[in-house]
């Protein structure tokens, strides 16, 4: 399945996953603690660094993941200048933006099967209020194991709907995906039990 | 106890589903994603326990690393994003939603629609607007303008909600976990 | 591999109603052979007879055992004495990678992870797929995803296999491959199937028809009169009777 991660390596892939996240999140309450626009501002050019440390295509492939938060920097920034706290609203925007750049690092440098392992990991004491670690980690394989499977019926819903109207079936494919969902689940369950239950 | 964690799982996968098919027209011209659309399905078909753990599931499969989020976006960097109010208010959003499912005596349909409203709009539109009020430094009546122009599409949705949700209990009534 | 137990499985007036129907009517059998086909039409009952002896569902009334174990109550026995081959891969696989779908029946059975996991890998370099073990099964073919659900059963070395349609929706070439891997294991099958071309190397076929057994023997036996029957039906003109 298509994962965020980058298929360019970089030094940073080789360090532990468990490693980053405490890093990332030591950073991310660093920068919510700054309001100098100075500092953010030199927080904001160590993250550039970071990207920059890993060539060009890395780097590249990183701007692209934070297209989403365009249109919130421009409003903010018109807004903040019109409002005439331009000061304000610089580190606002450069706190989120350093924020969200270094957590996409952390993504795009670790491995889903070593980020899946590390949220196991992270939900073990979850185990006192009845969630084991099993139990998570089968749950999370079957959402990735079925992802796909749901994808193609929702094109054959779709393409047995064209077969037999000359108009696209629009929101009326939502009640047999529906459907299916309840059906898979219930196979699921069944096929889970015929091979020692989900305990 | 299969059934439990084969229900959970799948409904995550739907949402996931959901926000990745192209947008479906509502009407010609009309495209709306229909992510949020999952969260409400969650409360009013799982209920509001089950409808919970299956958002939290799908959220903690973004966080993994996985681009489940409507228009391809995920990772841990949208969780310190100005959306993150949102992404927070989906597992409450569910919760809410299938809480009201569970409890109202309203019939399925009309349940199903106003459980979303109240759990899928209102709850949601709490913690995502007070998200963005607090990323992005401005007050909650400004962050409410900014979160409004979503507001036609996911009544739409909570409509849509309540007519799917209609057309299982009567397709398939033992189907409604949330009404068992 | 183990040999199967003389005990067998076994169905004591076992009867199951699904929605108040009665599916499966006082059903009284002992099966022992090696190769055991069950035969019947679309609405005979003879998926929820398989269900029943795989211990997916329990008895409304009767007993069922299999090596003289309840395979509903009993799942930790049930699972080293049967494994089920679904008619539809797509329902049986659970994992997104071949490796951590054939790992998880023995990490069900009590083996650590990493283990499950080498002896997976031992399992495909055998079969000459050693490059599959990473694969995601989306990208397997619905031959190769039959063939691995196969494989995740044998991994957990049951000693009957209980097979739902095994041939519908493969092509010939799958289908030889398939009837050939069958034949060559020791374990005990049970074919359930409503086509009798299937059955033709059998020890014993039982005919089901409306939830109970009408014919008991051998093939030679059984086919023929089954074939007959079926042609004398297909050639009256009403299939509008609904069920229930």
């Amino acid at each position: 399945m298509l994962t965020l991660t980058s298929p360019v390596e970089i030094w940073a892939h080789r360090l532990p996953a468990g490693l980053k996240l405490g890093f990332l999140a030591l950073a991310t309450s660093g920068l919510f603690m700054l309001d100098r626009p100075l500092w953010l501002a030199a927080a904001a050019l160590a993250a550039a660094g970071l990207y920059a440390s890993a060539g060009g295509r890395f780097a590249l492939a990183g701007l692209r993941l934070l297209r989403p938060l365009w249109p919130f920097l421009v409003v903010v920034g018109l807004w903040h200048l019109w409002t005439g706290a331009w000061q304000a609203g610089g580190v606002i925007l450069l706190r989120m933006a350093t924020a969200v750049a270094l957590a996409n690092f952390v993504t795009m440098t670790t491995r889903l099967s070593d980020m899946i392992a590390t949220v196991q990991r992270l939900a073990r004491p979850l185990a006192v209020v009845g969630l084991s670690p099993r139990r998570l980690a089968l749950a999370m394989a079957l959402v990735i194991r079925f992802i796909p499977v749901m994808l193609e019926r929702m094109e054959q819903i779709t393409q047995s709907w064209r077969a037999r109207s000359p108009r696209s079936p629009r929101w009326r494919v939502l009640v047999p995906a529906t459907l299916a969902a309840l059906d898979d689940a219930d196979r699921a369950a069944e096929a889970l039990r015929a091979r020692g239950g989900a305990g | 106890m299969e059934r439990n964690l084969t229900h959970i799982a799948l409904f995550a996968a739907l949402i996931a589903v959901l926000g990745l098919v192209p947008k479906i027209d509502l009407a010609a011209g009309v495209p709306i994603t229909a992510q949020s659309l999952g969260i409400m399905l969650c409360g009013t078909v799982l209920g509001a326990r089950r409808g919970a753990l299956a958002v939290l599931l799908f959220l903690a499969l973004v966080a993994a690393g996985l681009p489940l989020l409507s228009g391809g976006r995920g990772g841990l960097g949208v969780f310190a994003g100005p959306s993150v109010g949102y992404l927070v208010g989906f597992p409450v959003a569910a919760f809410v939603t299938g809480w009201l499912m569970e409890r109202t005596t309203l019939s399925t349909g009309l349940a199903a629609g106003a459980a979303s409203v109240i759990g899928g709009i209102g709850v949601l539109y709490v913690f995502g607007i007070g998200g963005m009020a607090l990323m992005l430094g401005v007050t909650p009546t400004e962050a409410a303008f900014l979160g409004m122009a979503f507001l036609p599409g996911d009544i739409v949705k909570a409509v849509l909600a309540g007519m799917v949700t209609q057309s299982l209990a009567r397709m398939r009534p033992a189907s409604l976990l949330s009404r068992a | 591999m183990p040999d199967p137990a003389p005990s067998g499985i076994r169905l004591d007036q076992a009867t199951v109603r699904l929605g108040g129907r009665v599916v499966l009517d006082g059903l009284r059998l002992s099966l022992s052979e090696r190769r055991i086909g069950i035969l019947g039409r679309n609405g005979s009952g003879k998926t929820t007879l398989l269900r029943l002896i795989a211990g997916l569902i329990a008895p409304d009334q009767g007993r069922v055992t299999v090596e003289g174990a309840d395979p509903f109550a009993d799942r930790k026995a049930a699972l080293g004495n049967l494994g089920i081959l679904f008619q539809n891969p797509d329902h049986q696989i659970l994992f997104p990678t071949v490796e951590e779908e054939l790992a998880f029946g023995l990490v069900q059975q009590g083996l650590p992870q990493r283990e499950a996991l080498a002896r997976a890998h031992d399992l495909l370099a055998g079969e000459g797929r050693s490059h599959w073990a990473q694969a995601p099964v989306s990208t397997l073919s619905q031959g190769q995803r039959h063939y691995l659900c196969l494989l995740a059963v044998l991994m957990m070395q049951p000693r009957t296999i209980l097979l739902d349609e095994p041939f519908a929706g493969l092509d010939l070439p799958t289908q030889a491959r398939l009837s050939r891997r069958l034949a060559a294991l020791p374990q005990r099958l049970v074919t359930i199937t409503h086509d009798p071309a299937a059955l033709e190397g059998a020890d014993r076929v039982l005919w089901l028809e409306a939830g109970r057994i009408a014919l008991d023997g051998p093939p030679a036996e059984v086919l023929p009169a089954f074939i007959a029957e079926m042609e004398r039906i297909g050639a009256c003109d009403a299939d509008a009777d609904l069920a229930g």
